[in-house]
C-alpha cells in the first residue's frame, strides 16, 4: 500500500516529493502509534503515583536556573517536570484543568487516566478497535458517576459548626508537608473562606483571599489576619507604629507637584523666577497636606512614592504615610477598608476615606523586616494568610498546600455533597461498574471491565504508598464492601484500626471526584483516537 | 552538428506525457492514504506536530491536509478541493477527497490503456450531471412550517456530523446546543455571530450557550475590584476612545516661562480627560466597554460612581456586543447626553462571572439577540481545540441545512443509491464512454468501504449486502456501524443535508477531471527568481 512516509517513485524510479521535508519527517502509524502514546502516558503517570496519598512521597525540582521546589502537588510537579513528548503534555494539561476548576486531586486525575491507558493496551492486544474501547470507558464513566451520586452524602453546612468543613480540609492537607500542623492550617482555610464566601449565591471569590509568605518562624505561626497585610512600612521611621480608629487616604497620585504627561520644558532665566518656583511647590506641599487634613484623614496609603521633603511634611503634621504600595494592594485596601481610591488630592473629601479599626507595623525576629498589618476594617471580607516557614520551599509548599484546601472548602461551599476518601469511593465505584458490565451484550463489556480495573489503581497506589501489601489490602476491603454493603470503608494509610473513611473522617468533595472521572475519561478517549503521529524531523536550517 | 537549442531554463524539472498523468494520480492516492482512517464514527484521530512544536489533534480532513505541508502540486488541488468544502458547506471535506481519489484510481487503467483523457473527462462530466440529478431527485424534503420536526431535523443532520468527531458521546448534547446558536441568528446566519470561548478546565457537559455575548475579563487596573459586578438592563456605551491620561500629541513640546502656567497645563490635561468621564456618567451609562485602553484614573473613575468598565475589548466581541445589545460604537463622547439613546446599547443582565480559573463578561437577554456565544470546557488545550472545530463543521451544516430543507441518508446510503443508478445508466450508453460511467459508479462505493474498514468490518461482506438491498430497492440502506451490518439509515436517523452531498460530488468531479487534462508539469527550479520567459509562455499554454 502506498502511504505518505515512504516515497513514492515514478516510471523512471525517481522519487516523488509530496510533503515539504518528506524524507526527515518521522510518522508513526497505527497500533505502534498507540502503544507509543500509552508508553508515554504511563511514564508520566508513575513519576506522579508515589505522591498520592497521605504516605506519598514529595519530589524534588530543580529548573534551569537552579531553584529548587519540593512539592506534592501534582499539577505543579507535572508543570515544572517540562514534558516534551506531545501525549505527555496532554496529561499536564488534563491535571492543570482540574487544578483549575477543583484545585485538588490532580494527582489522582493523572493517576487514573494512566491506568485506564494501562488497561487499553491489554485491550487493544486483544484486537478491539480503539474507539469501541473509549466507548466502553465512556459508557462505565457514567456508570461510575451516576454511582456516585448515589453514594454521596449531603454534608451540613452550618456556619455555626465549622468541624465537619474543617474535617475535609483536613483531609487534602494530610498528603502535604504541612500535616504537621494539619488542624491549625484546616481551620484557617474554613475561616478564609467562611470570610469571604458569599453564601446566597454559593461563590466564593478568590480575589479577595491573599496568601503571603515569608520565610522565618515556624509553620505554627502561620495566621490569618482578616484585613489586609502589605510588604511595606511607614514612610518614615518617626512615625507611630500604630494607628487606631485609622481614616486612611488611597491615592493614586505621587505626593509631589503634579506634572504634565505632556512633555514640557520650563525655562528659568533668572533668581526671581527660580524662586518662584520654589514657593510654588512649596504652596503646592502645603495644599496637598492641607486637602488631606482636612478631609479627616490619619493615614495615607500611596501608590507612588514621595521624596524626603514630603515626608517630613508628613511627619511634622502627623500623617502616617505608606509608600509604593502596589496596584492590586491598593484595590485590596479600597475594598476591605471601604474607602474609594483617589487619583488627585481636589477629589479627596471625608467619604471617600477608608476606615480601619487597627492598623500596625508586625516585627518579625531579629531582622528589621516590617509588615504592615490593617485589621478591623469596616468591611471586613478580605482576608490575607500570612505563611510562616523554616525556608522558602517550605513557605512555597505551603502556600500550595493552602491553595488546595481553600478550594475544597469552596468547593463545598458550591455544592455541599461529599464522598468518602482513601480510595473508598474508587473502590465502591469499581464494584459497581464490574457488576453493571456483565450487563452489556457487547464488546464494550472487556473495556467496561478495564474500567473497573482501573479505578482500583488508585486504592492501590494508596496502599502501596503506605508500604501495605497492595492487592492483599485491596481484596480485603473490596470483599468487605460487598459484605457489608458499605460503600465507606478504604485503605487504612494512617494504621488508625478502622477502614471506615467516616469515622476516620476522610472526606472528598463530589465534584472534585466526578471532575476527575470525567475529565480523564474524555482525555483517554481523545489519545486513543489517535492513529497517526506526524512529527518534523530535525530541521536542515 | 546540430546547435542545442535551450528553451527552458537550466535545472527545470519537466515531466509530461501518460506518465505524467499517471504520476500525479498516484501522488494523489498517496495524500488520500493519509486521511482515510479519518472518516466515519470509527474513525481516527492524527496528531500533527508542525515545526514549531505546536501539536493538532484532529479529525477534520481539511485541517489535517493544511497541516500536511503538500508540495507536489498535482496533489495540492486535493488540498483545495477539501478547503472549498470546508468554506462552502464546512463537512465532508474527507469523504470529497476520498471520492476524488477513488475516481482517479478507478480511471488509472484506462489511461495505462491509452484512451484519452478528455474522453474521460467529458464521461464523468456527463455522469456527475446524473449524479447530482439523482441526489436532487431522491432526497427527502421535510416541511419546514412546523417548527419543533424542523427542530429535529437540524438536530439530527449535526448528530451525524458530529458523530464522527471526539464528541461523538456527547453528540445530542452538542447537537442541541449547535441548534440553539443558529436558530438565534437572523436571516443571513453569519457565522461570525457565533463567538465559540475555550476555557480549559470543567468537563465537557458543562460547556454551555449564552443568548447574547461573554467575552474574557480584559486587564484591569486597580479599582476594577470596587465596580459593580452586576447591573440589571444596563445601559452600555461602545467606545473606540483611550479613557487615559497622556499626552495629547506625542510630538509636542510645552515650553513654560511661567511656574502658574503650570498648574493650568495640569489641570487642562485632567479636564481633556475628566470632561469625557462626565459625559459618559451624565448620559447615564452603567457598562462602557472600549477597544482602547481605559486607564486607572478612569477605572477609579468609574468605580467611584458604580459603573463598571472594560477596557482593551477584541474588536470582535466589541462588535457582537453591538449586534447583540444594540446601539454603536462611537468614537467621541462629545455629543452624549441623556437624548442619545441610540447610540447605547442594552440587555436585561450584565454580570461577571467566573467560569474555571477565568472570569467572563456576560451580557444576557440581549434585546437584538441576533447572536450566540459558547462556552467549551475539557480537559486539554488542543481537546478544546478539536471540539472547537468540530463545532464549527455541525454549525456549518446546520446553517446549510436551515436554508435547504431536503436531506438524504448518510452511512454511505446515498451512495450506494447512486452508484446503482449510475451503473445502469452505463449499461445503456455505447461506446467508451460506458466503461467510465461504470468506473465512476464503482467509486462511490470506496464511502461505504472505508466506513466498514475503520471499523474493523469485513467491507466486502457488508458492500455485497448492500449492493443486494439496493438492488431490490431499498434505496436508503447504508452501513450500520453499531451492529456490524446493513440497516435503513434513513428510519436511523443518519442524515445529512443533501446540499453537503451535491457539492462533494460535484467538486470531487471537477478536481478528477483537472487533474486528468495535466499531461504536462514544469517546474522552475527554486533558485531563479523570475521563471524565465519560455517556461511562462509554456504555463500559459
Amino acid at each position: 500500500m502506498p502511504s505518505i512516509g515512504t516515497l513514492a517513485f515514478d516510471e523512471f524510479g525517481r522519487p516523488v516529493l509530496i510533503l515539504k521535508g518528506q524524507e526527515s519527517k518521522k510518522r508513526l502509524f497505527g497500533i505502534e502509534a498507540h502503544k507509543s502514546h500509552i508508553l508515554a502516558g504511563k511514564a508520566v503517570a508513575d513519576t506522579l503515583k508515589t505522591s498520592l496519598g497521605p504516605r506519598g512521597m514529595d519530589k524534588c525540582m530543580v529548573s534551569p536556573d537552579g531553584d529548587i521546589t519540593i512539592t506534592n502537588d501534582g499539577a505543579t510537579i507535572l508543570s515544572m517536570m517540562h514534558v516534551e513528548n506531545e501525549i505527555g503534555k496532554l496529561l499536564v494539561q488534563l491535571s492543570k484543568s482540574q487544578d483549575d476548576e477543583i484545585g485538588d486531586g490532580t494527582t489522582g486525575v493523572v493517576v487514573l487516566a494512566g491506568a485506564l491507558l494501562e488497561h487499553a493496551e491489554a485491550l487493544l492486544d486483544k484486537g478491539i478497535h480503539p474507539i469501541r474501547i473509549a466507548d466502553g470507558y465512556e459508557l462505565a464513566a457514567k456508570i461510575a458517576l451516576d454511582h456516585l451520586d448515589k453514594i454521596a452524602e449531603s454534608y451540613p453546612l452550618d456556619l455555626t459548626k465549622l468541624d465537619p468543613l474543617i474535617n475535609t480540609a483536613m483531609t487534602t492537607l494530610g498528603s502535604k508537608i504541612v500535616s504537621r500542623c494539619q488542624r491549625q492550617m484546616a481551620e484557617i482555610a474554613v475561616n478564609a473562606i467562611l470570610n469571604v464566601a458569599d453564601m446566597e449565591r454559593r461563590d466564593v471569590n478568590f480575589e479577595l483571599i491573599k496568601v503571603q509568605g515569608k520565610v522565618g518562624g515556624r509553620l505554627e505561626d502561620t495566621l490569618l489576619v482578616k484585613g489586609v497585610v502589605v510588604d511595606k512600612t511607614f514612610s518614615h521611621p518617626q512615625m507611630p507604629k500604630e494607628v487606631r480608629n485609622a481614616k486612611i487616604a488611597i491615592l493614586t497620585c505621587p505626593f509631589e507637584p503634579p506634572k504634565p504627561k505632556t512633555k514640557h520644558k520650563l525655562d528659568i532665566t533668572n533668581v526671581e523666577d527660580y524662586k518662584k518656583l520654589r514657593e510654588y511647590e512649596k504652596e503646592k506641599f502645603t495644599e496637598m497636606i492641607k486637602s488631606i487634613k482636612d478631609s479627616g484623614t490619619n493615614l495615607v496609603i500611596c501608590q507612588w512614592g514621595f521624596d524626603d521633603e514630603a515626608n517630613h511634611l508628613l511627619l511634622s503634621h502627623e500623617l502616617p504615610a505608606v509608600r509604593w504600595v502596589g496596584g492590586p494592594e491598593i484595590e485590596l485596601i479600597a475594598i476591605a477598608t471601604g474607602g474609594r481610591i483617589v487619583p488627585r488630592f481636589q477629589e479627596l473629601t471625608a467619604e471617600k476615606l477608608g476606615y480601619a479599626g487597627y492598623v500596625r507595623e508586625l516585627n518579625f525576629g531579629t531582622t528589621s523586616d516590617h509588615m504592615l498589618c490593617i485589621e478591623q476594617c469596616k468591611k471586613s471580607n478580605t482576608c490575607t494568610i500570612f505563611v510562616r516557614g523554616g525556608n522558602k520551599m517550605i513557605v512555597e509548599e505551603a502556600k500550595r498546600a493552602l491553595h488546595d484546601a481553600l478550594c475544597v472548602v469552596r468547593n463545598l461551599v458550591r455544592d455541599n455533597r461529599i464522598v468518602y476518601g482513601g480510595g473508598a469511593c474508587e473502590i465502591s465505584c469499581a464494584i459497581e461498574v464490574a457488576k453493571e458490565a456483565n450487563q452489556i451484550p457487547t464488546i464494550e463489556q472487556y473495556a467496561i471491565r478495564a474500567f473497573a480495573d482501573a479505578l482500583e489503581s488508585v486504592p492501590l497506589a494508596l496502599a502501596e504508598n503506605s508500604g501495605f501489601s497492595p492487592i492483599k489490602t485491596l481484596s480485603d476491603v473490596k470483599s468487605q464492601q460487598i459484605a457489608e454493603n458499605n460503600p465507606r470503608l478504604g485503605v487504612d494509610c494512617l494504621n488508625t484500626g478502622t477502614n471506615d473513611m467516616k469515622a476516620q473522617l476522610v472526606i472528598e468533595t463530589l465534584i472534585g471526584k466526578r471532575q476527575q472521572i470525567s475529565l480523564a475519561t474524555q482525555l483517554v478517549r481523545m489519545i486513543l483516537k489517535i492513529d497517526d503521529i506526524r512529527l518534523p524531523g530535525e530541521s536542515e536550517e | 552538428m546540430q546547435p542545442m537549442i535551450i528553451i527552458l531554463k537550466e535545472g527545470t524539472d519537466s515531466s509530461q506525457g501518460k506518465s505524467q498523468i499517471i504520476s500525479n494520480i498516484s501522488a494523489c492516492q498517496a495524500v488520500a492514504e493519509a486521511i482515510r482512517t479519518t472518516l466515519g464514527p470509527r474513525g481516527m484521530d492524527k496528531l500533527i506536530v508542525d515545526n514549531r512544536g505546536k501539536a493538532t489533534i484532529s479529525n477534520d480532513g481539511a485541517t489535517i491536509l493544511k497541516l500536511l505541508e503538500i508540495i507536489h502540486p498535482a496533489a495540492r488541488t486535493l488540498v483545495d478541493i477539501a478547503k472549498s468544502q470546508d468554506a462552502e458547506v464546512g463537512d465532508g471535506t474527507t469523504s470529497v477527497v476520498l471520492l476524488t481519489v477513488e475516481i482517479l484510481k478507478n480511471t488509472k487503467t484506462f489511461i495505462e490503456d491509452g484512451m484519452h483523457p478528455t474522453i474521460i473527462i467529458r464521461a464523468i462530466r456527463k455522469a456527475t450531471a446524473l449524479a447530482t440529478k439523482k441526489v436532487k431527485e431522491i432526497a427527502v424534503y421535510v416541511k419546514s412550517d412546523d417548527a419543533k420536526e424542523h427542530r429535529a431535523l437540524l438536530e439530527k443532520c449535526a448528530q451525524t456530523t458530529l458523530s464522527s468527531k471526539l464528541i461523538a458521546r456527547q453528540r445530542e448534547f452538542f447537537s442541541k446546543m449547535v441548534v440553539d446558536a443558529v436558530l438565534m441568528l437572523d436571516e443571513l446566519l453569519p457565522l461570525n455571530m457565533i463567538g465559540i470561548k475555550k476555557v480549559t478546565g470543567g468537563s465537557l457537559e458543562e460547556s454551555r450557550i449564552v443568548d447574547g455575548v461573554a467575552f474574557k475579563k480584559t486587564f484591569s487596573y486597580a479599582g476594577f475590584e470596587m465596580q459593580h459586578k452586576k447591573f440589571l438592563k444596563p445601559k452600555i456605551a461602545l467606545l473606540n476612545i483611550e479613557l487615559e491620561l497622556k499626552a495629547e500629541r506625542d510630538n509636542a513640546e510645552i515650553r513654560l516661562d511661567n511656574v502658574a502656567e503650570y498648574q493650568k497645563i495640569v489641570d487642562a490635561e485632567w479636564s481633556i480627560l475628566y470632561d469625557k468621564l462626565e459625559k459618559l456618567h451624565t448620559a447615564g451609562v452603567n457598562v462602557v466597554l472600549s477597544k482602547l485602553p481605559i486607564g486607572d484614573v478612569a477605572t477609579q473613575y468609574f468605580a467611584d460612581r458604580d459603573m463598571f468598565c472594560a477596557g482593551r475589548v477584541q474588536e470582535d466581541d466589541l462588535k457582537r456586543t453591538q449586534k447583540a445589545c444594540g446601539g454603536a460604537i462611537i468614537t467621541t463622547v462629545e455629543n452624549l447626553n441623556e437624548q442619545s439613546q441610540q447610540v447605547m446599547g442594552t440587555c436585561e443582565i450584565f454580570e461577571e462571572i467566573q467560569i474555571g480559573s477565568e472570569r467572563y463578561n456576560f451580557f444576557t437577554g440581549c434585546p437584538k439577540a441576533k447572536t450566540a456565544t459558547m462556552i467549551l470546557r475539557g480537559g486539554a488545550e488542543q481537546f478544546i481545540d478539536e471540539v472547537e472545530r468540530s463545532l464549527h463543521d455541525a454549525i456549518m451544516i446546520v446553517r446549510r441545512a436551515v436554508k435547504n430543507d431536503s436531506i438524504v441518508a448518510g452511512g454511505g446510503a446515498i451512495e450506494m443509491a447512486l452508484s446503482r443508478t449510475l451503473r445502469d445508466y452505463s449499461r445503456t450508453v455505447p461506446g467508451k464512454e460506458q466503461l467510465i460511467i461504470a468506473a465512476y459508479a464503482k467509486a462511490f462505493e470506496v464511502i461505504p468501504r472505508q466506513l466498514c474498514e475503520n471499523a474493523g468490518f469485513d467491507a466486502t461482506n457488508i458492500l455485497n449486502k448492500l449492493r443486494q438491498k439496493h438492488a431490490e430497492n431499498h434505496m436508503w440502506f447504508g452501513v450500520d456501524i453499531m451492529h456490524e451490518d446493513v440497516s435503513d439509515n434513513f428510519t436511523a436517523a443518519v442524515w445529512e443535508p443533501a446540499v453537503v452531498k451535491i457539492n462533494a460530488i460535484t467538486a470531487a468531479s471537477e478536481a478528477a477531471c483537472l487533474i486528468l487534462s495535466v499531461d504536462e508539469t514544469i517546474k522552475v527550479p527554486k533558485s531563479s527568481a523570475e521563471p524565465s520567459n519560455a517556461a511562462k509562455a509554456m504555463n500559459m499554454a
